[in-house]
């Protein structure tokens, strides 16, 4: 009898679950319609008035043989393809918007045509993106697995000081990093592990374990004062949760300690023998790999407290979390969203904060190389080791300062206010006693103040020996504006730029004869006239109002119409275009936090933080609690285990 | 256990090395020494007593970025008597020794953009994977990780990989390739490229360090460590997506690679000859980070012949600097530009002149190594005649960005079984992975068919 009840009671509940899914499955499916019919309509505008468009104005350079900056209209013949190339619209209708394109000396697009174009590109149906990983039908071109990877050589640092408090020797630390997806070396695609890894790994954790264990007279890691195997274990323990960044388990900790008794059979004494354990902990894959292990279930999952906790302090600290992280994830209430807020802010608040600036704005600057940048001695004897060592640190600071006073983001481009240390003051004209620390300091004049009129960025957009106004426009459109310029194509003469006194004409004059050429114009009508703005700074970034005797002449035109002279008015034509900005940094933000490449899911976190942003007067502590509190930050798509990938092949 | 750092500035014993222009010394090891004198002594028991065995080939793989001016660089004429070209006049001294190679071609690399596509495979001859981070790969293992596989079992060290500047970062987002594959010519696999150590003092250390060498109770420390973390690994990797396996494997392998370390150093596998193991001092000094490029140049061309005569290991890549190097060269006379910026000559004779003058100093480079190879004597010749020294870029003209008729130098006899000497002006795209198959022969690596290759080139 009880049997049969409970059967009943069973199909009941199954009935109604599934009458639940069914249900929900219907709803989908409706949205799925609804989306589906204006996706047709969207379609049928493009082959009524957008191909025709395109195929008077745009085909003449974009198919074919020679086709120009990679955009190939040929397979957007098939209306299909066009509208599920989705994102590359807006990147055209910009292009369109600014006049870039169709570029100078080609037959341009009347306003009846643009008109229609940018028509077309805003009703693009959209679709509620900002809940979803991936879904069973998704998924097969969902890109946005996270993977497994490896600490980075400058995570792997800072965890190390914050463990033990011991530095590494700069002739310790692991090889350097390359980078994936957004730019970022947080990408575990673009991460390998080598041998001479393993090795490095190896002889730091001998090295900072012994060092720890024995500074006198308050050793970091006390065992001088272990009495028993009990309090070596606790120690051992507390320090494996700390590098592990989640409780250990018995059965870990056993084996932890077996390292230690290995060590004690040989004669070892107790208070030593407990450095093996310790060093285990650091040349473990618990430490040394950001392991993002699920039970069983696959698909999409949230993650457990201790790795979202992980994911957080590698976002701003680019290190392991504190024991206050530790405890809420402990008790979950990581998960809580004023929780979260309150310790974004406090992290922030925290000096590790620094590493925004030092991981992320390095990264995004394109300065992570800058010690390999070395202008030539002969014209530059100022340029020495502890200058571009100041300019380096300037950078840092600048960028992490934006978000430790939560500044607006806008200040980015352009700020009544620097850092800088006595030495810089000198080298930047301002008004400092030689010997002064690190602080901020008011300008007024506009020749300082945002990342583009840093020594920094100027020095390393430079030649060796001259500045060079296409790098730095084709800087200023690549990481400030997300505008990327395409190489020349090959085989075609390069610009005329090799000095600035060696011909009659002048620079700019020659570059302006170049331009001339439409194949040429549509990219440097767009990058030169932004580096002219920037001519009054010398190949290290020094201000100079002449050079060789001739005033400089820093105006500049750009296809959008836009004018002006010198870095203020450059400056509040970029703030003109901070929304562009705004996007490009938080896209740069986000793949940076994620450790990919973002894909259109991601749109809408995008949007979410764009509007935060302008609800907030663009303070910028918001991206970074809403990046934060976002999906695909706190979600992973886990594979089945030793399941074939299909999203990657 | 000798910490070598922790050594007195005036080693008791030294020997200066002989040729070198430079003084090329290292402090007398005892572990890296005796393991060697250790491995010929039960070699010299097992054979007849008397006789030292021949000594094996070695092979270094050196890259330099940026093309050549190949009208200065390619002879007018091929053959034996064939007349140094002005970018070629370096290597007068060692003239015999050198296989001028002209003609060889890269096909895999004609349809990438720029640079990077052509350099990730300049020794795997294969596709590049265009990509900014997902699916990275060079198309196939490279020829010196191929040759390491087979040669590891006879040295403490499977090979070096070397360089002067860190990984490039960040992603070129115009032409949609991560930058890292301008940064690696070494490949273990087509998905893992292998790290590059630019600090001498580490290199140094690997080769005569002994940290993991020699029964000590610290390599008896580490042995526990690795087996420790060995096992943690494993447990992992039963627990992870397909993915993350392969990134925990890179991890294992590590592993192992350090534990075969410490295993040859307790049981050293018999080596049928003995090298040449009055190796020299290195002054300690030199081992900093050298600030100055010509002197990190020398350091690690000099460390690379080191571990080739004390048989610490018998393969080397190294690159003079990552692909697209803006590196200013106004260190020399009538250069006043970086490197990158000359290479897009755009045909004037100025910029041409300068090209030149920095291709021409690249040779020399190569030049001096070869001439420190040839003053050490090894069996009945000298190491040189037991060297395959390649040196080369993977693009031909900078201003085109080219992938054929490549820039490409082999010094040494590849134990005295190469006719050098010459210049092989090869037509009508001869793949260099031909090249590649030529010199897996002569390490005893027996293939049929390596990159692209169609045939063996000589």
């Amino acid at each position: 009898m009880s049997k049969s009840i409970s059967t009943a009671v069973r199909s009941v509940v199954l009935r109604s679950m599934l009458l639940l899914a069914v249900f929900i499955l219907r709803q989908e499916m409706a949205r799925g319609d609804e989306l589906a019919e204006k996706m047709e309509k969207w379609k049928k505008t493009y082959v009524e008035k957008i191909l025709p468009i395109m195929e008077a104005r745009c085909v003449g350079c974009h198919r074919g043989d020679k086709i120009e900056g990679e955009f190939d209209l040929a397979k957007y013949a098939d209306p299909q393809t066009a509208v599920e190339a989705g994102d590359a619209w807006e990147r055209v209708a910009k292009r369109i918007r600014l006049n870039e394109m169709p570029p100078q000396g080609s037959p341009g697009l009347n306003d009846e045509q643009k008109g229609h174009f940018h028509r077309w590109v805003d009703s693009r149906p959209n679709r509620d993106l900002c809940n979803q990983l991936a879904s069973e039908e998704t998924q097969s071109w969902y890109q946005g697995t996270v993977m497994s990877r490896r600490l980075t050589q400058t995570e792997y640092r800072n965890a190390i000081l914050d463990l033990t408090g011991r530095r590494l020797d700069p002739n310790e630390e692991p090889p350097s990093d390359g980078a994936g997806g957004e730019g970022f070396d947080t990408v575990g695609d673009a991460l390998f592990t080598s041998t001479i890894h393993l090795e490095s790994y190896l002889t730091s954790a001998d090295r900072v374990v012994e060092a720890a264990c024995s500074t006198f007279p308050n050793p970091l890691i006390s065992t001088e004062v272990v009495e028993d195997i009990a309090s070596a274990r606790s120690i051992v323990s507390q320090f494996a949760r700390r590098a592990w960044r989640r409780p250990v388990t018995l059965e870990e900790l056993d084996r932890l300690m077996s390292l230690c008794e290995k060590s004690m059979e040989q004669g070892v004494e107790l208070s030593r023998a407990i450095r093996q354990s310790l060093k285990g902990v650091l040349v473990s894959p618990h430490f040394l790999f950001v392991v993002e292990v699920e039970p069983e279930a696959s698909g999409v999952q949230r993650l457990s407290p201790h790795q979202l906790a992980t994911r957080l302090a590698l976002l701003i600290w680019s290190s392991v979390p504190d024991e206050e992280l530790l405890q809420l994830a402990d008790s979950s209430s990581i998960y809580d969203e004023v929780v979260l807020r309150a310790q974004v802010r406090r992290m922030i608040a925290d000096p590790r904060s620094r590493a925004i600036g030092e991981n992320f704005g390095l990264q995004w600057l394109g300065l992570r190389g800058f010690a390999q940048v070395k202008p030539d001695e002969s014209i530059f004897p100022e340029y020495q080791p502890e200058l571009a060592a100041d300019l380096r640190e300037e950078a840092i600071l600048y960028v992490s300062e934006i978000f430790r006073k939560d500044r607006p983001l806008t200040e980015l481009i352009s700020s009544n206010s620097v850092y800088i240390n006595g030495r810089l003051a000198s080298f930047y004209g301002l008004d400092l006693p030689q010997d002064a620390p690190w602080q901020s300091v008011a300008v007024s004049d506009g020749k300082r103040g945002g990342v583009i009129t840093m020594a920094s960025v100027l020095t390393s957009s430079s030649y060796p020996r001259r500045t060079s106004p296409v790098l730095r426009g084709r800087w200023i459109l690549d990481e400030l504006l997300g505008s990327p310029v395409p190489p020349p194509p090959p085989n075609v003469p390069a610009l005329e730029e090799s000095s600035h006194n060696d011909a009659n004409q002048t620079m700019r004059q020659r570059l302006e004869i170049h331009r001339q050429k439409a194949e040429c114009a549509s990219c440097h009508d767009r990058m030169d006239p932004l580096g002219f703005g920037l001519e009054n700074y010398d190949g290290i970034g020094r201000w100079r109002d002449s050079e060789n005797g001739l005033a400089i002449d820093s105006a500049g035109k750009l296809p959008s119409g836009d004018q002006f002279s010198g870095p203020t008015e450059l400056k509040s034509v970029l703030m003109n275009r901070r929304a562009e900005f705004q996007q490009h940094f938080i896209r740069k933000l986000l793949g940076f936090a994620l450790g990919r490449s973002l894909n259109k899911f991601d749109a809408c976190i995008v949007e979410t933080c764009m509007k935060k942003l302008n609800e907030n007067e663009m303070r910028s502590q918001i991206l970074l609690e809403e990046i934060a509190l976002s999906y695909p930050f706190q979600h992973r798509y886990r594979q089945p285990i030793g399941s074939k990938n299909e999203t990657s092949e | 256990m000798i910490d070598p750092m922790n050594m007195p500035q005036r080693p008791s014993r030294r020997q200066v090395l002989r040729g070198c222009g430079v003084a090329l010394a290292l402090p007398w090891m005892p572990s890296a020494i005796s393991t060697s004198l250790r491995a010929d002594d039960q070699a010299t028991k097992s054979s007849d007593g008397s006789s030292v065995g021949k000594p094996p080939v070695r092979s270094a793989f050196i890259y330099f970025p940026n093309g050549v001016w190949g009208k200065s660089w390619t002879p007018d004429s091929s053959g034996t008597d064939y007349t140094l070209s002005p970018s070629l006049q370096p290597i007068a001294d060692v003239k015999n020794d050198v296989l001028v190679l002209t003609g060889l071609d890269k096909k895999n690399s004609h349809g990438g953009d720029g640079h990077y596509a052509k350099t990730a495979n300049f020794l795997t001859g294969m596709p590049v994977t265009k990509t900014t981070g997902k699916n990275i790969s060079s198309g196939g293992i490279s020829v010196d990780q191929l040759m390491a596989q087979h040669t590891s079992q006879y040295t403490p060290l499977p090979s070096l990989e070397l360089g002067t500047e860190p990984v490039i970062s960040g992603i070129d987002s115009n032409v949609g390739y991560t930058r890292l594959y301008g940064s690696h010519i070494s490949w273990q696999s087509p998905t893992r490229p292998v790290a590059k150590e630019i600090n001498p003092r580490l290199v140094y250390e690997r080769l005569f360090g002994g940290r993991f060498s020699g029964k000590s109770q610290k390599s008896e420390g580490y042995q526990n460590l690795l087996d420790f973390v060995l096992d943690d690994a494993h447990r992992l990797r039963g627990r992870l997506g397909r993915d993350d396996q392969f990134k925990m494997d890179e991890y294992l392998d590590s592993v192992r690679a350090v534990e075969k370390r410490i295993e040859f150093a307790s049981q050293p596998k018999p080596r049928d000859w003995q090298p040449n193991a009055q190796a020299a001092e290195i002054q300690p000094q030199r081992l900093g980070m050298p600030a100055d490029f010509r002197e990190h140049i020398t350091i690690m061309m000099d460390l690379m012949v080191l571990a080739f005569q004390t048989d610490s290991t018998r393969v080397a890549s190294m690159m003079f600097a990552n692909d697209v190097s803006g590196r200013n060269f106004s260190f020399l006379e009538g250069v006043t530009a970086s490197h990158h910026e000359l290479s897009h000559h755009e045909g004037k004779d100025t910029k041409i002149e300068q090209y030149q003058k920095i291709n021409r100093w690249h040779v020399e480079q190569f030049a001096n190594m070869l001439k420190k190879l040839k003053s050490i004597p090894e069996g009945d010749g000298n190491l040189l005649d037991n060297c395959m020294i390649l040196f080369g870029s993977s693009i031909s003209d900078g201003n085109g960005h080219d992938p054929d008729n490549l820039p490409i130098l082999l010094g040494g006899r590849g134990g005295k079984t190469i006719e050098s000497g010459k210049h092989i002006a090869s037509e009508g795209n001869v793949p260099l992975c031909n090249l590649y198959v030529s010199m897996l022969d002569r390490m005893g690596v027996s293939v049929e068919q390596f990159g692209d290759s169609e045939r063996r080139l000589f």
